[in-house]
């Protein structure tokens, strides 16, 4: 009852069950999330950083760990891009199934990524309908290459830029967009100098969501990328081989390696994010 | 700026804004476009400034036909009803935007966009608020920020979308006298839309009242007080 | 008021507002964007269904008959009736914790119930093998005494648990910040019961979002496939997903087989699409203030 948790409430609330729903909450938050995670970390510490810095720096763990982030960044600003453009048409432009493409954006995120990735590697097969379109026409090899490992993370990160952009489009304020055309700005200048600053925190918020996906996706990469240590080996792949050969320390220092990769990439646009809100003149 | 208005006529598909409507604006003259909202006041500004196209009729500045001009060629200075100033930008990027924008060759140089920005500053009487942030700003100095902004294109006109719409009673009273005064300095054919009726009669040299798509009457504040044309203007005026 | 002769035509263009773009860049946008889409999310959809119905329809629903294929169906329907209504409830007493009071770390613990969007599902599976697995005092003890987390059901449930864990509560929150407190402290005032105040005030006003966060969280628990990877152990009638199977069966070269169990996860997906759509279209309001953040 409210009362009794003075302490943690910063002001006493009529409404009753704070104690209930935030017992229920923390309950729950430690059993399914801090207490995994913690385990993780505590391991981590009695390896301690030496061990896990000796584990990680080889070169196959090295090369998993450069790929997976590489080729997660790569799909991520093709969906800063794509995405953008795919937002403003469904936003701004009226054509024939436009409520059905508006649907379909989500589809990468409903559909289980072991779907998605054997479906992928299917069309972009050799011997796929994608697939053998490129490698005769243009020779260019897509399954079980880093290009394929690429197509499947623009696949699953493809509706977070949209969705993230999509109610903030729809939010401009037409007269700003008025008063830049009668200053003399091109529709490019506009869109460049107006449009876009607007649309940077929520762009950077897409795009650290769909990193943050690309990066540690490993059901629809799988199938795809035929699993070439050293060449197509992603960094979650390779954890779980350390865990079907017992090398839990392995498996450790990779999945804190990720972690803590992750973690620095997510600050880093965080700040941006702050800046560029700052910049904003939040009102 | 001489501005003639012919027959200018504009549909919203089924909906008319504008019966045709004719108006001739003398050069360097105050003009109130007043009427209650719904009245096209708002749509024939917006045609004006080239934001609006006009369904029939044309508008012709100094005797050119200026109808098919589009609104980066009008080169009218537009000062909206919530102003429309760029958040992300200072107030000296808000004012220096349409210099930036001209192509290289019209283009200042930054030192000459610079003197001309404060300039405006000073114009407005705002000095010292060049480095800061439209949200940092109260209304009454947004008005005169966007105001500045428009006037730092050399405009042909000033077109103002109910100005003092968005401030309160003490305020706005402040900036009419502030609005008359940059009129008079400038030189520069100046309409703005209102619905308040003190505010067209204390600031304009000409008055036009418009009611549901029509003009109702063109005259000096004085004449439409003392002679009102029609029933309509009659009951508006007295409210 | 006869206006001067026209002395300079102006060449007649098709007049375009300020507000938007010329009708070439607006078609060629439209264009490459269906274009994209088509290549990138219809494609792949098509093919499930293409590859499931190669030898026709009756091998496609042969393949899903027998005894492996069934008890990987009961399995993940079992996995997503047990996780969804759990994290259903820890949403539901999240956002009513965070929204309806003022507490101090409050930010600090929406950003802990963000955490499983940034871990891998891989990272995910690890640890819950460290906690529970064989080889930590807690696994082996639970080894010992019959009843075994890792490589059995309790690990598949809690491996999907973190992976949706912040669904519901994320739909919820912005909804219910939006609606304030006033209506439930009218209730008090009235003289209903807290419990009462929940079910007939609160909870009216929440379902149609909560019922899209649980849409979504069953669409994510009936397809995760890396974190059960990990945890299930892939005993064939026993651990095996309805994904995990269909990489055994890939694995194997079934492909009728593995795409047909894919082409039923597809429809799922599909069924989940159009009742989200459904749900957007009739109940916009509800779901607005979720979509502004």
């Amino acid at each position: 009852m409210p009362y009794a948790r003075r302490g943690l409430l910063k002001a006493p609330s009529p409404l009753p069950g704070f104690g209930l729903s935030f017992g229920i909450m923390l309950t729950m938050l430690s059993l399914i999330v801090l207490l995994p995670i913690g385990t993780l970390l505590l391991r981590g510490a009695d390896m301690g950083l030496a061990e896990v810095w000796r584990i990680v720096n080889t070169e196959r763990v090295w090369a998993a760990l450069g790929l997976s982030f590489r080729a997660a960044l790569l799909a991520a600003l093709f969906n800063l891009v794509f995405g953008l453009a795919l937002a403003w048409v469904l936003v701004r432009y009226e054509f024939p199934g436009k409520r059905l493409i508006d649907a379909a954006v989500d589809l990468p995120f409903a559909l289980p990524t072991a779907v998605a990735g054997i479906a992928l590697t299917a069309l972009y097969a050799p011997n796929g309908a994608f697939g053998s379109v490129l490698l005769d026409a243009f020779g260019v090899k897509v399954a079980y290459t880093q290009l394929g490992i690429w197509i499947a993370l623009v696949f699953v990160g493809l509706p977070f830029v949209v969705r993230t952009v999509q109610p903030v489009i729809e939010e401009i304020d037409r007269e700003v967009e008025e008063a830049s055309a009668t200053l003399g700005a091109s529709r490019a200048r506009t869109f460049g100098h107006v449009i876009l600053p607007m649309l940077t925190p929520a762009l950077l918020t897409g795009f650290a969501l769909s990193l943050a996906r690309s990066v540690g996706e490993y059901g629809s990469v799988i199938f795809i990328a035929g699993n070439i240590p050293m060449k197509t080996e992603i960094a979650p792949l390779l954890i779980v081989i350390r865990l079907e050969e017992f090398d839990y320390n392995g498996a450790i220092a990779i999945a804190l390696a990720m972690l803590s990769i992750s973690f620095c990439m997510l600050l880093a646009i965080n700040l941006i994010q702050i800046w560029s809100r700052r910049r904003m003149g939040a009102a | 700026m001489q501005i003639e208005i012919d027959e200018i006529a504009k549909e919203f598909g089924p909906a008319t804004a504008l019966h045709p409507v004719s108006l001739s604006i003398p050069s360097g003259a105050l003009i109130a476009l007043l009427g209650p909202s719904g009245s096209g006041k708002t749509t024939l500004l917006r045609i004006l400034g080239g934001l609006e196209f006009p369904t029939s009729g044309r508008v012709l500045f100094d005797g050119q036909d200026a109808t098919g001009l589009t609104v980066q060629e009008r080169r009218a200075g537009f000062v909206f009803q919530h102003y429309a100033l760029f958040r992300h930008m200072t107030v000296f990027d808000n004012i220096a935007y349409g210099l930036r924008a001209r192509p290289r060759k019209t283009r200042p140089s930054a030192a000459e966009i610079d003197r001309r920005v404060t300039r405006l500053l000073d114009l407005i009487q705002l000095p010292d608020i060049a480095r800061r942030y439209p949200s940092q700003l109260s209304g009454g100095q947004r008005q005169r920020v966007a105001l500045a902004r428009a006037l730092a294109i050399e405009p042909r006109m000033l077109l103002l979308d109910e100005p003092f719409g968005a401030l309160d009673a003490r305020v706005r009273k402040e900036l009419r006298g502030g609005l008359r005064d940059i009129h008079d300095q400038t030189g520069l054919t100046t309409v703005f839309v209102t619905h308040d009726q003190d505010e067209a009669m204390e600031l304009a040299d000409l008055v036009v009242v418009m009611s549901m798509g029509r003009i109702e009457q063109v005259g000096r504040p004085n004449d439409i007080r003392a002679r009102p044309r029609t029933e309509f203007v009659r009951a508006f005026i007295s409210a | 008021m006869t206006p001067a002769p026209l002395s300079v035509s102006v060449p007649a263009r098709p007049f375009r507002p300020a507000t938007t773009e010329p009708v070439w860049l607006r078609r060629s946008l439209i264009v490459a964007v269906l274009a994209m889409l088509s290549v990138l999310v219809l494609a792949p959809l098509v093919t499930v269904f293409a590859h499931a119905l190669r030898d026709g329809l009756a091998m496609a629903v042969a393949s899903l008959g027998n005894r492996d294929a069934q008890s990987a169906i009961r399995l993940t329907l079992t996995i997503a009736a047990i996780s969804v209504p759990l994290n259903a409830a820890f949403g539901i007493a999240a956002a009513w914790a965070i929204t309806k009071f003022d507490w101090r770390g409050k930010a600090f613990l929406i950003t802990l119930i963000d955490l499983p969007f940034s871990v891998s599902p891989v990272v995910a599976g690890l640890c819950f093998v460290l906690l529970f697995g064989a080889n930590s005092a807690i696994g082996a003890w639970l080894v010992a005494s019959g009843h075994p987390i890792i490589f059995a059901v309790p690990g598949i449930v809690l491996a999907t648990m973190f992976i949706t864990f912040p669904f519901v509560a994320r739909e919820l929150i912005p909804v219910m910040t939006e609606q304030g407190r006033a209506e439930e402290e009218a209730a008090l005032t009235l003289g209903a019961s807290g419990w009462r105040t929940f079910l007939t005030v609160t909870l009216p006003n929440i379902r149609w979002a909560l019922l899209y966060g649980v849409l979504l969280c069953n669409a994510r628990a009936m397809g995760e496939f890396g974190a059960v990877a990990v945890v299930s152990g892939k005993i064939r009638g026993q651990t095996a997903t309805m994904p995990i199977m269909i990489e055994m069966l890939y694995n194997e070269y079934l492909s009728v087989a593995a795409f047909s169990m894919a082409a039923l996860l597809a429809l799922l997906a599909l069924v989940t699409l159009t009742l989200k759509s459904a749900l957007e279209w009739r109940h916009a309001d509800q779901l607005a203030a979720a979509r502004r953040h």
